[in-house]
This record gives structure tokens, sequence and C-alpha cells, in this order.
């Protein structure tokens, strides 16, 4: 879809206004520009290609159904956006059009301690809500290493995953049910079946899944129902050096399966990882020369479980090779994981070892326990390449964390931090970074893994391979996509859904607009 | 109460802790200034490196209470070794650098 930008002076715009009052609509260009990219990798030196035509601030599900409604008269693309800290371009308007920017609708609106859920707006933060939780005793533990910035809307778009969802589960184990705008501007309830707060039915078609996870192509969410469970007595962080990879996997892999309930998550940090560690500042942390590789390891719940666990925990950690890197260490490394925005902000030029502004960028897959080395070692590769032949990107290192909800065990969300210098990218290296984020999620394919376990898949370089990842699935994708949006407003270009319209749909990364303002 | 005091916030002198890393404050790394010639360091003063270096701590132990009502540690297990549940932990000491 590509409808004509929308002039400042636009009578589009007043009935915008119309709907939302005049502080809901902003059409100025520090509104706009600011809400453009997100932390995923971006082409910086293009912003003026995806900047948003308007911002529409709602307050209620009703005036974002009327935003739907007045966009699919005048086939204007619709964009939802929640905290923005997305790792993916999910939140970034590639045909441009409208951003929905929920953060207004951030009430608690009810705390049910009686059947355990807290029901909000989708503009609240987690930190905020947990702020309020705490007063009752409990707790609603979706935990992204973005914590403090990501909203439950951007949780749902998602389909987030949890640092500590080994024992919690992750965001679609956590949302109960929730209210979501359609393509076509109804306004409906999806849950496992259709009551507000049952956590199991085997009525219908199980709609949750599919209003979850689809970056905002397939409606907006406008309240959501969430679980409720106590807030833990105690939190038990220890973290292992071992002296190779191997035997830090090996350990990994008789953690994991140690059957322990209150095990949160394990994660093994790589031999690059350690290096990045020796080598930079912010995270420096001195370690002897046989420290090659790291286990860290969170158990949370009632004292009375966690510490005979921990011991046994300790234990089978020793027993498979592992030393303990003491209490500071641990703990202090794993308070900082709930907030990964403390990232370095540089990186090193590989020719010379200086330091140059980088910003943080990781790419994530989910691949199974077996092929975790083998990925490790092509991904670094693939990694090397760009930094010798492009000169302005920076290996970081990698980690393996428990990915299965409730059960830390079987596949991994595995990550390779890259750092970017942005303010040089240009044509050139640009085409270098996507063909290098193709090579890597074509690994994880080759290994049966999948290219994404959190960020999503919509990125330029990837969204090529998510039609391949599906197989027959795919071709429902596009079907269900055509029939709940049959103008294709809500974020079009993503994930190459504007291909259920037309087979020869261009992609929205080639032929951009130029001159936006 | 003494008042503001230029020379007490010249950071110490810079320790060499590796060919990349130097410290000034204890545990507070620092890229070693020579690899900085393309963007050079600020000049950052004393109690501003040590306010940054104290809310870090603040952030970290505000981070626990956030999750949990205590934070359970190995030296606590370990202190323990009376206990029946001990199982045979031995304790192993942080690796020093
Ligand atoms: C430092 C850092 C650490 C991170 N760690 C993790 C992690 O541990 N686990 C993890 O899962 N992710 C992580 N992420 C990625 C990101 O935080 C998550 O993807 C998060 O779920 C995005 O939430 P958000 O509110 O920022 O959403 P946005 O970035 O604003 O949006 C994400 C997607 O959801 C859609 N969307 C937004 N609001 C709605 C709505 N109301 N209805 C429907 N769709 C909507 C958007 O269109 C977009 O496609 C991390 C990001 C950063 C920067």
């Amino acid at each position: 879809m590509t409808a004509p930008p929308i002039a400042q002076s636009d009578p589009f715009l007043d009935e915008l206004r119309s709907i939302l009052g005049p502080d809901g609509v902003r059409a100025d260009k520090p509104a706009r520009w600011n809400r453009t990219r997100v932390p995923a990798p971006f082409p910086v030196h293009r912003w003026a290609d995806y900047a948003p035509d308007v911002v529409v601030l709602p307050r209620t599900a009703q005036e974002i159904a009327g935003v739907v409604r007045l966009a699919n008269r005048h086939g204007i693309p619709v964009v939802p956006r929640a905290g923005a800290t997305g790792l993916n371009d999910g939140a970034v308007p590639l045909r441009r059009g409208i951003i929905v920017d929920v953060k207004r609708m951030n009430q608690i609106r009810e705390i049910d301690l009686v059947d355990r859920t807290v029901t909000v707006g989708p503009g609240i933060n987690m930190l905020k809500l947990n702020e309020e939780l705490r007063k009752h005793g409990v707790m609603f533990p979706d935990d992204p290493a973005s914590y403090p910035c990501s909203l439950v809307g951007g949780r749902i778009g998602t389909s987030g995953w949890s640092l500590i969802g080994g024992r919690y589960g992750h965001t679609r184990d956590l949302v109960i049910s929730f209210e979501i705008v359609l393509p076509t501007g109804e306004i409906i309830r999806v849950g496992d079946g259709g009551g507000r707060k049952i956590r199991k039915s085997s009525t219908g078609y199980q709609l949750k899944h599919l209003f979850m996870g689809h970056q905002g192509t397939l409606g907006i969410v406008t309240e959501a129902t969430l679980e409720l469970v106590p807030r833990p007595e105690v939190e038990f962080a220890a973290f292992f050096h071992y002296p190779s990879f191997q035997a830090a996997y090996e350990s990994t892999g008789a953690l994991t399966k140690s059957g322990l309930a209150t095990l949160a998550g394990v994660v093994l940090f790589d031999e690059w990882k350690l290096r990045y560690l020796r080598r930079d500042d912010e995270a420096y942390i001195p370690q002897a020369e046989n420290v090659r590789a790291v286990v860290a390891t969170a158990m949370y719940g009632t004292r009375d479980e966690v510490k005979p666990a921990a011991r046994r925990l300790v234990r089978t950690a020793r027993e498979s090779g592992g030393t303990y890197l003491g209490d500071e260490v641990s703990q202090g490394d794993w308070a900082a994981r709930h907030d990964r925005y403390a990232t370095p902000l540089h990186g090193r030029l590989r020719t010379t070892g200086q330091v140059v502004p980088m910003s943080w960028h990781c790419e994530d897959a989910a691949i199974n326990y077996s092929a975790l080395p083998q990925v490790m070692e092509e991904w670094h590769a693939i990694a090397d390449r760009i930094i010798d032949r492009y000169g302005i990107f920076d290996d970081w290192g990698m980690f393996f964390y428990t990915n299965a909800a409730h059960k830390p065990w079987g596949d991994y969300l595995v990550e390779i931090d890259i750092g970017i210098w942005e303010q040089k990218l240009d044509d050139v290296n640009w085409a270098g970074w996507v063909e290098a984020k193709h090579d890597i999620a074509a690994v994880a394919l080759k290994y049966g893994g999948s290219i994404t376990a959190c960020h999503g898949a919509t990125r330029e370089g990837d969204a090529e391979l998510a039609a391949e990842e599906m197989g027959g699935g795919f071709e429902v994708m596009k079907a269900i996509k055509r029939v709940l949006d049959p103008n294709n407003i809500m974020n079009p270009g993503k994930y190459e859904l504007d291909t259920a319209y037309d087979p020869n749909a261009p992609s929205p990364f080639s032929g951009r607009r130029t001159g936006g303002n | 109460m003494l008042g503001f005091l230029l020379s007490r916030q010249r950071p110490p002198e810079a320790r060499r802790i590796n060919d990349d890393v130097i410290m000034r404050f204890d545990h507070v790394y620092e890229v070693a200034p020579g690899k900085m010639d393309l963007f050079p360091q600020q000049d950052i003063p004393a109690w501003d490196t040590l306010r940054i270096v104290a809310s870090r701590w603040d952030h970290l132990a505000w981070m626990h209470d956030h999750w949990a009502d205590s934070v359970l540690g190995v030296e606590e297990l370990e202190s323990e070794a009376d206990d029946p549940d001990l199982d045979g932990i031995q304790a192993s000491g942080v690796p020093s650098g």
C-alpha cells in the first residue's frame, strides 16, 4: 500500500482531531521523527524514508477503532507503537502513515486478588505495574531485559520472551485474555475460549495465540488481563566459570535438566563474550586466564523451596566442572540483567583497537541444545567477515538462554551482540549488514531452528526467510491477513505480507520515497 | 563543613590494569587513554564518578528488592556448614585477576 504522504494542513488531520481531540494528534516534525526508528538496526542515513506522517495518542479503544475506520476509508497505513524498544523493526512505519502511540493508555483497571488477575491498558510498563502489585504481595512476572521501558502492548505485539520464563512462562503464558481493535475497526476480546479470566479452555480456535506476536499486523490491543503470581520470598543467582566452552556447554545441559522447579533460567556465555568483558571497560570484570566461559543461573520462590534447590544446583554445577564466581559478581550481574539499556555505547575498531561510538544490536534465534556449538562458530564467522570488510562493526560475543516456558531445557534463545558505528552507515555497508543478517538467519534454519525466539522476523535481511521457515503455514498467514485486513492498512510492509494482496508487491525496503519532511 | 575544593575533584593517578584498561578509583575501570584518540574521554570530576558508581549500587539493590523479599547467596548457604541439607558443598572462592 502506498498512499500519498499526508500534507500537514490536510483535512484528514481535522478528521483525526475530531476523533481524538486536539491534544491527541501530533503532526509536528519532532513528534514524528522521534517515532521513526526503534533500537533495532536502522539505516539512519535514510531516516526520512520511514518518518510517519502523523502520530496519534489515543486514550480509549473507541478512539483507536475510530482511527482505524478512518484509515480504511482513506487507505492510510496504521502502525501501533508502545515502548518502542523492539529489536525488530515492528514499530517502524515502513510505509509511513499513522503511528498509534498507546502510552497514554497506562491505567491499572482492576486488581483481582481472588481469581489472581490484573487488568491493564496496553501502555503500562511492567516495572510500574509491579510497584503497585507489590503492595498486595503479588507480581506480574514478565521480565524482558527491557523491563523498565517496554510496555504490555508491545509485549503482546511481539509475543515476548522473559528472563525468568523457565519458571513463570513467557508473555504468551502470562497474558490470559485481551481486547483488540481489528484492522476493520471492530473491538473483540480473545483468550482461551471466551472467558476474560480463564487460563485453559477447549472452546473454539486458540485465537489468543493468533493475535500475539503479529507485530501489529492484525490489530491493536487496548486492554489485557494478566496473570498474578505470589511475590517471591527469595532470589538466588549463581554464576560459574569454566576452563572451556565445551565444559560450560555440558554443564548447562546438566543444570537445565536438573528438574528443579524454582529454576527460572540458565544462561551460557561464550568465549567471545568473555574476551569482550576482558577487553572492555564498562563491563570489565577482572578474571583469571582460565575463565573461558560462564554459566549464570537464577531461582525464585519461597525460602523453603529455594534453599535446598540452590544447594542441589550448586552441587550440579561443581560436579560438571564449574567454579563459583562469588556472590558479588553473581548478584550484581543478575540484578543488571533486567535492564540491558545499560549496555556499552562504544566498541573498538579491529585495526587499531581505538574506541568509537557504537550502538548495540543483537540478532536472536531459537536453536536446539544439540546445535548450539555449530551455530556459535558459524555466526562468529559471519560477524568476522563484516568486521574485516566494512570496519564499522564489532563482535561483542554470544549467549544461549533457556527458552522453553516452565521447563528450562531443549531449546535456547541464542543471541549475538554486534556493535555498529551507525554514523558511518551508508547504502554500501547497510547492504553488507543486511546480507549478514540474512546469513545469520539462514544458519538458524539450517540447524532446524527458528530465526527469532523473541524479537520477531520482520527485519530487512530475515523477513525474506520467514516464508521459508513457516512453509505451508505462510500461505495460511497470508489468507488470514487478507480476510482480517482487506485493505492492508495494519502495519503494511511487514513479513512480506504485502504479497498476500499482490504477488508482485514491491519490497518496502526498496523504491523509498525521498525528501520526507 | 568544607565547601567545594577543586583539588579534591581531580581523580587520583591512573593505575594500568592491562593493555586496554586503567583504574583510578578502586574497582572503577576505564578504557586506557591511548585507545581514545579518535574520541577523547571527557574530564569527569571525582564527585561525578563516585556519584555514578554509588547510584549503580543503589540501582542494583533496588532491583533485588523489586524482585524478591531477600537475596540468598552461596556464601550464606556455605556458612551453614552443620546444616544436614548441605550435601557436600565446598567453597571454591572467587578467582582473582
Ligand atoms: C535493552 C533491551 C533488552 C531487550 N530484552 C528483551 C528480552 O529479554 N525479551 C524480549 O522479548 N524482548 C527484549 N527486547 C526487545 C523488546 O523490548 C521487546 O520486543 C518488547 O516486547 C517490545 O515492547 P515495546 O513496548 O517496546 O514495543 P514496540 O517496540 O513499541 O512494539 C513492538 C511491536 O508490537 C507492536 N505493538 C505495539 N503496541 C501494540 C498494541 N497495543 N497492539 C498490537 N501490537 C502492538 C508494534 O507495532 C511492534 O510491531 C529488548 C530490547 C532492548 C532495547
